[in-house]
């Protein structure tokens, strides 16, 4: 059973990943105009908390290659989430709010596996993984990381970890739109807008109150600032490195739960609302 | 209220069964005075809209079903309830043996479902990608698909703009894009959601004969919606008429046309330019010397009104024919409004 799901999980990426290089390639000029802007947009995002790291030597106790590490993992995370869940499946409330869930009811096919594979679009998504990649390659250098097999694992997972997070929060916060399909649509780029905005920065030095707020209300620390405290060697603990999975399965969890009792709420209620767009590339 | 079920009839010949279907909807209320909208913050005024109330429906395998009714009756909820989108908040609801909501993944790979204000079709991409993507997501083995996909293409004439892309086809072009795709998986049933709306003429004699084809040659049972009562007529050996939630009417086009007043057309042609005034007649319009008149045949008999006639003018030529449905149903609605 687990190999036939994860068969069809691959079969459903390869022709979305079709679809995507479909969609990329049906002019070249388009795709090299996407491509670029796509990489200079998300650099110039980065590039105020670069620029104050390069006027200070760094901020706070973030020596400069520690802030480009930082920033390249929220990139990386940023892109990750991306390359999986574009075309409103990571902005969820877009769906759920213009009542285009009911295209995805009639697919026969769990919606765990439809919502995990309908945004898979791995040459869109890549305009932001290369840069993340060239930044996190030129900190390791200049920080003289020589990571083992081990440290790789532990990034993987811290990596897999803020992904979760950054997606259980666009799709706790989302879930709302099953309530207020008119009202809460855009809830979701609203949620991921704060989580992209407070990324590049590393929050040490803020009060416990605002850190203690940041890693659980709003827990946009997770998404690249607490993992990269604790790869970068500069947690106080290494048990610091089980809190962003141990965080990541919370608010999956979480979000799981909401999404199903939204769901269930749907299916009573149904959607008033109908717009075309935005879920079909 | 619904169809008894013809003689040997068995369970499984049953593909759609509901039995006292309620679904009752929410809809808030909003008033322009001021006092008003702030009272709504805290109490805010929902009316409660039934949208279907004890709905018991059986269509049998094989069948075409014509769902008809004005706007807000209650079709496209039906619709949305049968093809497990939206569960119903009382009654029972079995499609094929199955659950639609409770078995949803085995259910839908079983129907089709068209709305005709929808499109399942990628947008920006050709046709010939949403195929293929149907393949996938359906897991149609490769044989049986492209046996199918030659089937489809062929009765819908899609080669045309087969590789065109969605977003540049024409409105029957789509829907006869998403008429195919639909049916890629052979489905055992189809539920069509106004299908030709906004399509030509010509498009709409192509979905017609296509959906006539397919339910001649595989059985398919069609349970379908439409305003377009002669299309449905062509279609369907049964209709089911739904008003405010309730059914009003299940049976053939004939019985709905002698249960609710039997109309016809009557065609004179006098010597006289005048018309001469019939009991129990409507006069239409008269041109040239012809006079068209509208009656009731359950209560008044056509020989009674051509002797009637006969006393006021000599008669050159008569016609008469069946009001068209599209007519006894704007009656209907009118009768139910009022």
């Amino acid at each position: 059973m687990a190999a036939e799901r994860i068969k069809k999980l691959l079969c459903l990426w390869r022709v979305y990943a079709y679809l995507d290089f479909m969609l990329l390639t049906r002019d070249l000029r388009l795709f090299l105009n996407y491509f670029i802007t796509d990489t200079l947009l998300n650099l110039a995002a980065v590039s105020g908390t670069f620029l104050l790291a390069e006027r200070f030597a760094g901020l706070g106790m973030w020596s400069k290659p520690q802030v480009v590490f930082l920033l390249g993992y929220g990139m990386l995370v940023g892109g990750l989430i991306n390359t999986f869940f574009s075309f409103n499946v990571l902005y969820i409330s877009r769906r759920l709010g213009r009542g285009q869930l009911d295209h995805t009811l009639i697919q026969p096919q769990p919606l765990w596996l439809s919502l995990l594979t309908e945004g898979f679009m791995p040459l869109s998504g890549s305009a932001i993984l290369l840069p993340a990649v060239g930044l996190l390659w030129w900190a390791g250098a200049e920080l003289g990381l020589d990571p083992g097999a081990g440290w790789w694992a532990l990034f993987a997972m811290q990596i897999l970890a803020s992904a979760t997070i950054a997606t259980a929060f666009s799709f706790l916060w989302g879930s709302l739109a099953f309530w207020a399909p008119r009202a809460a649509e855009e809830i979701s780029s609203s949620a991921l807008r704060i989580v992209y905005q407070l990324t590049p920065f590393p929050l040490d030095g803020s009060g416990p109150l605002l850190i203690g707020g940041l890693l659980s209300v709003l827990p946009i620390g997770f998404v690249a600032w607490y993992p990269c405290r604790f790869l970068l060697g500069l947690s106080p603990s290494p048990w610091d490195g089980a809190l962003t999975p141990l965080a990541a399965l919370f608010f999956a969890l979480a979000a799981g739960l909401t999404f199903a009792k939204g769901k269930k709420h749907y299916e009573r209620t149904g959607s008033s609302r109908y717009l075309s767009f935005g879920h079909r590339r | 209220m619904s169809a008894p079920a013809p003689p040997g009839t068995s369970v499984s010949d049953i593909a759609v069964d509901a039995r006292g279907l309620c679904k009752t909807f929410r809809q808030r209320q909003r008033s322009e005075k001021l006092s008003q909208v702030f009272a709504n913050l805290f109490r805010p005024q929902i009316r409660l809209v039934e949208a279907l109330r004890e709905v018991d429906l059986q269509v049998h395998r094989g069948e075409i079903v014509a769902y008809a009714g004005p706007n807000g009756a209650g079709k496209s909820t039906t619709v949305k309830i049968l093809s497990g989108i939206l569960a119903p908040d009382a009654g029972q609801v079995r499609v094929l043996g199955l659950d639609p909501i409770a078995d949803r993944v085995k259910y839908v790979g079983r129907i089709g479902v068209v709305f005709g204000q929808r499109t399942e079709l990628w947008w920006d991409h050709p046709v010939a990608a949403s195929f293929e993507w149907k393949r996938v997501v359906w897991e149609i083995p490769r044989p049986r698909y492209e046996h199918m996909l030659g089937q489809v293409r062929e009765l819908l004439s899609l080669d045309e703009f087969f590789h065109s892309l969605t977003r540049e086809l024409s409105l029957g072009q789509r829907m006869r894009a998403d008429l195919g795709l639909a049916l890629l998986h052979e489905p055992e049933i189809l539920f069509l959601d106004e299908p030709t709306i906004g399509v030509d003429v010509l498009a709409k004699r192509h979905i017609l004969e296509f959906i006539l084809e397919l339910n001649r040659t595989r059985q398919v049972t069609v349970m379908l919606t439409s305003h377009d009562m002669d299309e449905l007529e062509q279609l369907a050996g049964r209709i089911v008429l739904i008003d405010r939630g309730r059914l009003a009417f299940d049976g053939d086009f004939d019985q709905l046309r002698r249960r609710f007043a039997d109309r016809r057309r009557l065609r004179l042609q006098t010597r006289s330019g005048q018309a001469p005034p019939l009991r129990g007649a409507e006069l239409l319009g008269s041109e040239g010397g012809w006079h068209e008149y509208r009656f009731d045949a359950g209560r008044t008999e056509i020989v009674a009104l051509l002797e009637e006639a006969r006393t006021h003018s000599p008669i050159l030529d008569v016609e008469t024919h069946r009001a068209p449905i599209d007519e006894v149903i704007a009656d209907i609605y009118q009768q139910w409004r009022q």
